[in-house]
């Protein structure tokens, strides 16, 4: 009986919790869970992982960057198995990720850019002016604009749509130039949560939106190709059934999503007056109305 | 009143299983949650339970000695009553202890349907006088989530008067405005809070402007976030609320984590039993209390139930709201394109046929009154709030605008406020009586209390306003047994909603067309607060000789009226204007129109009137139609705000 603590940041990633569970059980390691979450309140992460060092944890489950952080930061020698953080070397959670060196090692969350770009390609084989809409002081959404624009430069005539601050998307209306064929929504907070303001907007300009947020998808985004955290959270149980086995954690590659799924909305997709490639539609695990 | 265990219910929100568990094992003796269908917290998907969940978890809990609560707290429309018939079988045979309601439909069907499983009201019945308590009653509600708005003496009263057990909020996220008639959400996004999806703009920095001048009222500003209340937290009042004979301490968060719950629920249940055990003995705890502030999201209010807290209960800074829903959007404006349909003038021919279609006009003054009935309105609505500088129609002026509106063969409805807590109430008893002597052709109602007591008062005819919020031809059935002979239409109702809806009412339907529009209704006032940092007292009457507004992100400017009762309501940026789309309306068989007038000068409010007079006579008279646009226009240089098209952007309101 191993004790694993579970550091979570947010119930909105319990999925990968249950896809963790599930493939260590699947493994056949028996463990007792220490479950903490956060509820969004990214500073009480550093309590809550002394919290699971309080109690025995052999390995520690984070969900999220800063809870894979704060696990990190514990003294002592816990192993971290940590999901979907979006850039493990850039966050020092890993040296490379072939090997990252240290305590920690995991599954990383992002999709890659190319097979994004591919996506949208496919959803919108006719839009030739993709604007990428992000929150410029989100290091995460930084990073994917950067492996967007590099992917996707040479099919679309990209347009950069920084805001500084949540309030600047009252005024987005402004910035949406007529040439514009569809927005691109990377990962970030900021646009998520206030993704009915972003969607409020595009629906009068008549524009497909393509997140990088699940559950903005059924709020009236267009489409979505995203990481399933239940299985982030399976093939995260697999290298932490190595660590429990005796590997070093430095030594376990991190792992990246090699399988996204597709997300369509088509109330979004009438409302726009677009029709969803049925190919798409046959590949899509999610197809709201 | 000697207390035993049982006088207090500790009532724990649940949105999945394992806080179900974690509330029950922290001692709760009540659990509430929602299904997958019809509840107020439809945003997440995950934390609601499916059909089959809700029966293990109602298993689950009478195992363990713990009450379970299903909200089914929605607003339903015509379409989805078919599912909800289902659902309250389903509901009836797993038996919760309870079902948590908002939509007088549901008091219907539970009639229809012989429900045995008790209901409580939602607080989105904002149920806040006797009236309405007992009208309730009278339909199975054995239970009142008090209105937030209320005080713990006003609570005691009502029990006193009524015998209803009362459920009140104690602890956690809390809404500005009065439940249930809120529509900023809805009218704006299309996604309403009284159907589980708000968007919150209570959560929108805003400005405070002198609307006269358009300056922003900068000195002093506590911070841009004016409407953003602080978390409820009872925990330092809880002997006062335990002796208030409040039964069921209601904590709030259907969508919080097992740990946040179980914390709460556990510091809580020690204070209650301690306090329950030994009342003199009791002593506040100040290790809970620091364990409460420390994991608390925003900063704490006791908010309504000691009083008016005013500036107090507000986060005006921001730093601890703990997400966002949305940011401020430029308002739908009248070029906007609708859902509504274009119909053709010759499938209204058959029309002709009918009676003219009445036009009733909402009018704040005397002057325009006339200027109303002068230019073709068969009906005025006088009375109820008086919003300043207006003041409010003496029993004199009441008998003069019925002898204004004989000589125009029009009638002169009176209307009654819209909130009427134990002040109100005591006048519009009073008010009630003398209608007898000035016998006016109407009364209007804004609550089920109201109407009741008019119902009960009064011989002349009835009718409800808008903040019934009626969505489905069931709630107009109630409407209709107890005593309403006419129903406004719900504000965040589309077209094609209230074409079904229409078609099956069993009362005369009237819908507002054109005029400014109310978001939200507030008992906290944003100018004294803002500016003087106080609550309603001391009152510095600053709404006496200034006008104020909120401008929001987006640059949208929502007027503040404030009534006699020093009510805040807030305006949305545009007036409705659906002059454009009467053939339509006519078409689904709306014949009675109305234009919310209050807020014009006399002159506009003939204008307006005399405009929609003509549109609606021409397409009644079989003649040829076409719409002159250059009248909107015109009409849109005239009016105060930029005319919009409220929800009727939308097809189905979410």
């Amino acid at each position: 009986m191993h004790h694993i603590g579970i550091l979570q940041l947010t119930q909105n990633l319990d999925d990968a919790v249950r896809g963790f569970k599930a493939g260590l059980s699947e493994s056949g390691v028996s463990a007792e869970f220490h479950y903490v979450n956060a509820d969004g309140a990214v500073n009480d992460l550093p309590q809550l992982a002394e919290k699971l060092a309080h109690q025995q944890a052999a390995l520690i489950f984070a969900c999220s960057t800063p809870a894979a952080q704060a696990a990190v930061q514990l003294p002592g020698t816990i192993p971290v198995v940590f999901t979907p953080v979006f850039d493990p070397v850039g966050a020092g959670l890993a040296k490379s990720m072939d090997k990252p060196g240290g305590k920690a090692t995991g599954v990383a969350g992002m999709v890659p850019a190319a097979a994004k770009t591919a996506f949208i390609q496919e959803l919108l084989p006719a839009a030739k002016t993709i604007g990428i809409l992000y929150h410029s002081a989100d290091s995460n959404a930084l990073l994917e604009v950067n492996n967007f624009k590099q992917a996707a430069q040479t099919a679309f005539t990209l347009v950069d749509l920084p805001i500084a601050k949540p309030e600047e998307l009252s005024s987005l209306p402004d910035r949406l130039i007529p040439e514009l064929d569809a927005l691109f929504l990377p990962i970030g907070r900021i646009i998520e949560e206030n993704f009915a303001s972003v969607a409020y907007y595009a629906e009068a300009a008549n524009l497909p939106l393509i997140t990088s947020h699940a559950p903005n998808v059924p709020s009236g985004a267009l489409g979505a190709l995203v990481s399933n955290h239940y299985e982030l959270g399976r093939a995260c149980a697999a290298k932490a059934a190595q660590i429990l086995a005796g590997a070093q954690p430095g030594n376990i590659p991190v792992g990246i999503v090699d399988n996204p799924e597709i997300q369509l909305n088509s109330f979004a997709a009438a409302n726009l007056g677009i029709e969803l490639p049925p190919a798409l539609l046959k590949k899509a695990a999610e197809v709201f109305e | 009143m000697l207390l035993t265990p049982q006088s207090v219910e500790l009532l724990a929100p649940v949105g999945t299983w394992d806080v179900l568990e974690a509330a029950v094992a922290a001692g709760a003796d009540a659990v509430y949650l929602g299904g997958k269908r019809f509840n107020m917290r439809l945003h997440r998907t995950d934390t609601n339970f499916d059909d089959e969940k809700l029966a293990q978890a109602v298993k689950y809990a009478h195992k363990h000695n713990v009450r379970l609560y299903v909200t089914v707290n929605n607003l339903i429309s015509d379409r989805e009553l078919p599912g909800m018939r289902d659902y309250l079988k389903l509901l009836n045979e797993i038996q919760p202890d309870s079902l948590i309601v908002q939509d007088l439909a549901i008091l219907q069907l539970a009639r229809e349907m012989n429900l045995t499983v008790p209901l409580h009201a939602s607080v989105m019945m904002n149920t806040h006088n006797e009236h309405a308590i007992k009208a309730l009653m009278e339909y199975g509600i054995t239970r009142v989530v008090a209105n937030r708005e209320l005080t713990l003496t006003q609570l005691t009263l009502l029990k006193e008067r009524t015998g209803i057990e009362l459920e009140y909020f104690i602890h956690g996220d809390m809404c500005v405005a009065h439940s249930g008639q809120c529509y900023h959400s809805g009218v704006v996004f299309g996604q309403s809070s009284n159907r589980g999806r708000c968007l919150k703009p209570c959560r929108w920095p805003y400005q405070l402007i002198d609307s006269a001048t358009g300056q922003a009222m900068t000195a002093n500003d506590p911070g841009p976030y004016k409407l953003a209340v602080k978390d409820m937290c009872m925990y330092s009042a809880l002997p006062q609320l335990i002796q208030a004979g409040v039964c069921s301490f209601k904590i709030e968060g259907r969508m919080r984590t097992a740990d946040f719950v179980s914390r709460i629920v556990k510091v809580y249940r020690r204070a209650i039993d301690r306090y329950i055990a030994d009342p003199t003995g009791y002593t506040f705890d100040m290790d809970d209390w620091q364990e409460l502030s420390d994991y608390r999201s925003r900063d704490f209010s006791t908010c309504y139930a000691l009083g008016n807290p005013g500036a107090s209960s507000i986060g005006y800074t921001g730093e601890r709201e703990p997400r966002f829903f949305s940011q401020a959007v430029k308002e739908a404006d009248v070029a906007t394109a609708t859902s509504i349909p274009v119909i053709a003038t010759s499938s209204l021919e058959a029309s002709a046929a009918r009676p003219r279609p009445q036009l009733a006009v909402r009018v704040a003054c005397q002057e325009s009154l006339a200027s109303a009935l002068e230019n073709g309105a068969t009906v005025a609505y006088i009375g109820g709030e008086a919003f300043k500088p207006h003041k409010p129609w003496s029993l004199i002026d009441l008998q003069a605008a019925v002898s204004l509106a004989d000589k125009y063969q029009a009638k002169v409805v009176v209307t009654t406020p819209r909130i009427t807590m134990e002040r109100e109430i005591g006048e519009s008893e009073q008010f009630l009586k003398s209608l007898e002597t000035i016998k006016p052709h109407g009364l209007m109602v804004s609550n089920s209390g109201m109407l009741r007591l008019a119902h009960q008062t009064v011989t002349i005819p009835i009718q409800t306003d808008f903040s019934l919020n009626l969505f489905n031809h069931l709630t107009a059935t109630w409407l209709k047994n107890n005593g309403a002979v006419k129903a406004t239409l719900s504000l965040e109702a589309t077209y094609e909603q209230i074409a079904e809806l229409a078609k099956n009412s069993p009362l005369s339907l009237e819908m507002i067309v054109h005029g400014g529009i109310e978001a939200m209704v507030l008992d906290h006032c944003v100018p004294s607060a803002v500016l003087e940092g106080t609550a309603a007292y001391p009152c510095h009457h600053l709404c006496t000789d200034k006008h104020y507004s909120l401008m929001d992100s987006a640059g949208e400017r929502h007027d503040l009226v404030i009534d006699q009762y020093c009510r805040n309501h807030i305006l949305f940026a545009k007036d409705l204007c659906l002059l454009p789309h009467l053939p339509a309306l006519l078409y689904a068989g709306i014949t009675h129109y109305r234009i919310e007038g209050q807020h014009y000068t006399p002159e506009l409010v003939g204008k307006i009137t005399a405009l929609y007079r003509a549109e609606l006579d021409k397409l009644t008279t079989g003649k040829t139609y076409t719409f002159d646009k250059t009248c909107l226009d015109k009409l849109a240089a005239d009016s105060p705000r930029p005319l919009g098209i409220g929800a009727f952007r939308y097809r189905i309101s979410r």
